[in-house]
């Protein structure tokens, strides 16, 4: 009798620990897929490749999240990274020394999401058309500025390490990325102004009658992917020592993505740091993967859209919300 | 001589919104040339009936007999069709069209495949001077540059076009100048005697509905309390059977100790208020009631701070507040449940102890992270305290009973100590039992020196709870009853 309710706590148990958790799964089948398939996919070469390359898309996505988890949304942030990575490489180019042009990217993006919450929150238009349109105005900056070749600054090789430099396996831009995670899941997760972040987008009405200043709420989230797109510029300039017309455009998808994957995950229907973290290293191993199996690279955006449709229509079928994760 | 053929039969027509029987086995007959009243309180199901006979709402059992055939409608252009048309108590009509595409909206004359705007205008005139409700309207107007009773008016008139054979109006005169009600009363009248249309006239207005019909059922709670012809018809008579009687000894008892005024509003007027007085006392439970739409809502928001008003003052305590803010009136220990949790109270992505610790995060928490673990406690603690039934703390909100979501709302708020609680329509849509354990809640409150403000469109339950109650009528106070004065007929008397 004992024995048996046994088991059958161990099934529920078991359902419990999968329930909410699929991706999570996912993500280790996925590793144990492709390292049977290449040889090549768990070496420790590959490892400080695929961490590199997630640090940059990594911070991009806690920015959105945060956006994302008020309600809103951004879709200027791509363009926005290119635009900063190129005043940091003209600012540095001038001369100006790095503890100054650092704060200086990053005051810049505070600027830009400022903007872009005047324009959402103040004036109400609809943060899709709004940040549209801002991501055009920052393209425009760009290619009026470089004149559409890219930007070759005479960057000092010794600022490459932020982008380039690990410390063993580790590469020092993955260091700064998963600091800034780990401050970020405090900060969403365990913090009042992070529930307050949370019920904002889950009820903006519901939040004022409990004494939270929406609009308050909704600008900071804003402000802080500001800080954070500074940050990845930063980054970003470091890694490529240039300028390219299009340094941000490859974010623009895996970035987005992530943040819809995320949400099936920890908190279903509802787009989490947790969840971003995750799908943005799952998004960047299926590429790799795909790489190390000589897959052509136009699978990729293949795969990154159904991802997106998988996602969401994982989310609504499982009937969390009819609509899968707030878009707006 | 009248021709007096019925015209519509309904058998026992059943229909249930969840856990409401909204129209609980209704059977009555109209004839040919009937203006039909149909009186009762907010909530006691004419709306639902008349969707029913309107094609608007199919009903879960129960025949209709139009014209001698049964008819099943499942979309309300069948009934239309067949000249059974509804005038609604919201005006339904297109914002940014004008006044005269609207009333041939769907039925446009057209030249070829463009709309004929002449001819419609040529219909529409001949349409006002055979029925002269209101000659003056300028009829190429778009609509939301019109006020409210010219929209009713275009409404109406839109109904009236399809030439009906049973027109049906929810509450036209709500919020009609006097001189149009009059004309349209006498309208209604006149095609009744000469062209033999049935009216069914739904109205709060019951001097109107006394007048007007020949006939009038009364409903309470979804049932058929009785239809009174022409001769029996009696004001206090159909007050009486609105309301039901065998209800006092559910409430708790009254207050018998009075304290210190807690709150006090002075000269509050806004866009709907005009010059609102009113106290409420530690230790009492004060109801506030009216129709719908009489300002009730505002009152309570506009304490609470979530609306703004030009003037007025507010005293806490006998302090005067210079600034009316949420947090600030948090703070002091002002908390309003609004009406509809799902819109205004409750967050369904949360889990039912992050429900309920909401509201005073900084409190539970002062340190900058939060203890999942104490939160969890705490929440287990109030929900135990407010016998709320769940799985685990953890569970999301929406799994819950509408009765039990209620009592999460009471637990965030009661969770610290209170001054004052203004409630509005705290027991729409929950069982019995839960109404029974939130109303021995608000009176245990107030027997530990609290106060309680209630805004409810439950007559029974204002006058049951209440210690104390003010009746509003448009946007006004119209009178304060206190202890023996708190009688439903008072009540009615003063908000009609």
């Amino acid at each position: 009798m004992k024995k048996m309710d046994n088991k059958k706590n161990f099934s529920i148990n078991l359902a419990e620990l999968i329930k909410n958790r699929e991706l999570f799964i996912a993500f280790i089948l996925l590793i144990i897929f492709f390292s049977v398939l290449s040889d090549s996919f768990l070496t420790t070469s590959n490892i400080t490749n695929i961490l590199l390359t997630t640090s940059i898309g990594g911070v991009l996505a806690l920015g959105l999240a945060f956006v994302m988890m008020s309600g809103d949304f951004d879709l200027s942030f791509a363009s926005a990274v290119g635009l900063l990575n190129l005043i940091s490489i003209i600012l540095i180019d001038k001369g100006l020394i790095l503890w100054i042009v650092f704060p200086m990217v990053i005051l810049a993006g505070i600027l830009w999401a400022y903007f872009n919450s005047l324009l959402v929150i103040k004036l109400g238009i609809h943060a899709f058309i709004a940040t549209i349109a801002t991501s055009t105005i920052a393209k425009g900056f760009i290619y009026w500025i470089s004149k559409g070749a890219t930007y070759y600054g005479n960057y000092p090789k010794s600022l490459s390490i932020i982008g380039r430099g690990t410390i063993g396996v580790f590469p020092i831009s993955s260091i700064i990325f998963i600091t800034i995670a780990i401050i970020t899941i405090l900060l969403a997760n365990h913090s009042k102004f992070g529930r307050h972040i949370y019920a904002v987008g889950n009820n903006s009405e519901a939040a004022e009658y409990v004494g939270i200043d929406s609009k308050k709420v909704r600008m900071i989230s804003y402000l802080l992917e500001g800080c954070f797109i500074g940050i990845a510029a930063i980054i970003l300039s470091s890694k490529l020592c240039s300028a390219p017309s299009a340094a941000g455009e490859g974010f623009m998808m895996t970035v987005i993505a992530s943040a819809f994957l995320g949400a099936t995950v920890f908190k279903p229907g509802v787009v989490n740091v947790g969840g971003s973290i995750l799908a943005i290293f799952f998004l960047t191993i299926i590429e790799n993967g795909l790489i190390m199996l000589n897959v052509p690279f136009y699978f990729k955006y293949l795969v990154q859209g159904l991802v997106i449709i998988g996602a969401v229509a994982f989310i609504s079928l499982k009937g969390r919300k009819n609509e899968g994760p707030p878009l707006i | 001589m009248k021709n007096k053929e019925p015209i519509l039969t309904c058998i026992k027509l059943n229909k249930s919104f969840g856990p409401t029987h909204a129209v609980n086995d209704i059977s009555f007959t109209l004839n040919q040339g009937d203006i039909f009243g149909l009186v009762g309180e907010n909530g006691a199901g004419k709306s639902t009936l008349i969707k029913i006979i309107g094609g608007e709402c199919i009903p879960d059992s129960g025949n209709l007999f139009y014209k001698g055939s049964e008819v099943k409608w499942t979309k309300s252009f069948q009934a239309l069709k067949n000249k059974i048309a509804i005038v609604h108590q919201e005006p339904l009509l297109v914002s940014s069209l004008s006044a005269v595409d609207n009333i041939f909206l769907g039925k446009e004359s057209t030249k070829g495949i463009f709309i004929d705007e002449e001819n419609i205008l040529k219909k529409t005139r001949l349409l006002l001077k055979k029925y002269p409700i209101y000659p003056e309207l300028i009829l190429d107007e778009q609509i939301d540059k019109l006020s409210i009773d010219e929209r009713v008016i275009i409404e109406i008139l839109k109904a009236l076009s399809y030439e009906p054979n049973i027109l049906i109006l929810d509450e036209p005169t709500a919020s009609l100048p006097k001189k149009s009600s009059e004309i349209l009363l006498k309208l209604l009248e006149d095609q009744s005697k000469e062209k033999n249309i049935t009216f069914i006239y739904i109205s709060h207005k019951l001097e109107e509905a006394i007048e007007l019909c020949n006939k009038i059922m009364v409903m309470r709670n979804g049932k058929k309390i009785g239809i009174l012809e022409k001769e029996e018809i009696d004001k206090n008579l159909l007050i009486k059977m609105m309301i039901n009687q065998d209800l006092t000894q559910f409430y708790p008892k009254k207050s018998e100790n009075i304290g210190n005024t807690i709150l006090q509003v002075e000269n509050l007027s806004s866009r709907t208020l005009k010059n609102i007085n009113i106290k409420v006392k530690a230790g009492e439970i004060v109801g506030l009631y009216g129709l719908l739409g009489a300002g009730m809502n505002e009152i309570a928001l506009s304490i609470f701070g979530i609306n703004d008003f030009k003037e007025g003052t507010l005293f806490v305590d006998g302090e005067k507040l210079h600034k009316v803010e949420v947090l600030d009136m948090i703070n002091r220990g002002v908390y309003l449940i609004p009406p509809d949790k799902h819109k205004f109270s409750l967050f369904d992505s949360f889990t039912l102890d992050e429900n309920i610790t909401i509201a005073h995060l900084y409190e539970i928490f002062p340190k900058f992270l939060m203890s999942k673990i104490k939160e969890n406690k705490i929440a287990e603690k109030q929900a135990a305290k407010f016998n709320i039934k769940y799985r685990n703390i953890n569970q999301l909100i929406n799994e819950l009973s509408g009765g039990n979501q209620q009592k999460i709302i009471l637990a965030r708020w009661l969770f610290k100590e209170c001054n004052l609680l203004i409630l509005v329509d705290p027991t729409v849509g929950i069982d019995i039992g839960a109404k029974r354990e939130i109303y021995n809640l608000l009176r245990n409150l107030t027997s530990s020196k609290k106060g309680v403000l209630i805004v409810s469109s439950e007559i029974n339950e204002i006058v049951g709870i209440s210690d104390k109650i003010y009746t509003m009528r448009r946007g006004e106070i119209t009178a304060e009853l206190k202890k023996d004065e708190i009688t439903q007929e008072n009540i009615l008397k003063n908000i009609l």
